[in-house]
């Protein structure tokens, strides 16, 4: 009865383990993005989206085929598993801690993850990093870190990646020319 | 012989009088009788009533069915157009910090550029 007992207890914590583990390992390419319920509470206006997989296609579904935007949005969005932005302003300058936006720096330092682009404009304190995921010469993830004295955006964009389908859709959201060679 | 038969049935059958109090007599015994129930008889509902109620039910059940379909529909249509709305936001903001990048880019390009002329 104690072996059995016993043999219960350590499946049951197995299963636990592992549903615990499934949950909390992200998809390739995803950041682990805090609420940032703090930074809400004190930013003049916030933008909270949050696009999994199964959102993107029920958005897919209500986007105009005879629209241009609607047409490039679908286009763009056609194999990507999800799609995280966080943007706060704020009312004074640097009212977000620093801590917040380096926690998500340190994720992006981890393998995998390499940076394509970084900005730091000294006249007016606007900082872009542009992070992109790579797993055997494949794109899955792109992460953007906007700052500015009153602005602090994160965009997450996770899924298969095609830079010629962003380059294509120039012009209709003002995507630039954004080639996989340019590098810093 | 015929007519002691036949004196005989007018005298079997001849009007009496029942009495006074008869009809309360009657009454009384009645209800002083086990057997007998004050209830009145129980009565077998028509089909076609039963049929009514089953009809009714069925009606009532289709028209909740088709305001529970209406109801998930409206809703699934605004989740789509709430969807949609957030999408095409997200990719405006995207678009918005990409087109920082590019414009930083495009700038060191014009200065290496023009560097590069003027030596």
């Amino acid at each position: 009865m104690n072996a059995f007992k016993r043999t219960s207890i350590v499946v049951l914590l197995a299963a636990t383990l592992l549903l615990v583990t499934s949950s909390v390992v992200a998809a390739p390419g995803a950041l682990t993005v805090p609420s940032f319920d703090a930074l809400a509470k004190r930013a003049t206006d916030s933008v909270n989206i949050t696009l999994d997989s199964s959102i993107l296609g029920l958005a897919a579904g209500f986007l105009d085929p005879s629209s241009p935007e609607d047409a490039a949005a679908r286009d763009v969005i056609s194999g990507l598993k999800g799609i995280y932005v966080r943007s706060y302003t704020f009312a004074d300058d640097f009212a977000y801690p620093e801590a917040e936006v380096d926690m998500i720096r340190k994720q992006l330092s981890a393998p995998g993850w390499q940076r394509l682009v970084q900005v730091r404009n000294s006249k007016d304190h606007g900082n872009v990093d542009i992070y992109i995921s790579t797993d055997q010469g494949r794109a899955n993830g792109l992460a953007i870190i906007a700052s500015e004295p009153r602005e602090f955006t994160i965009v997450n964009i996770v899924g298969s990646i095609d830079l010629q389908k962003l380059h294509r859709i120039e012009g209709k959201f003002g995507i630039p020319n954004l080639s996989p060679t340019v590098t810093k | 012989m015929s007519n002691d038969i036949e004196r005989e049935l007018r005298a079997a059958l001849r009007p009496v009088d029942p009495g006074e109090r008869f009809a309360e007599r009657v009454l009384a015994r009645i209800a002083h009788d086990p057997t007998h129930s004050t209830r009145a008889p129980r009565l077998r509902r028509p089909a076609a009533a039963s049929y009514r109620w089953w009809g009714a039910g069925l009606a009532a059940m289709v028209v909740l069915a088709v305001v529970a379909v209406h109801d998930i529909h409206v809703r699934r249509m605004e989740q789509g157009i709430e969807a949609r709305r957030q999408l095409l936001e997200a990719l405006r903001l995207t678009n918005e910090k990409l087109d920082i990048a590019y414009r930083a880019i495009n700038a060191n390009d014009r200065h290496a550029t023009a560097q590069k002329s003027g030596a």
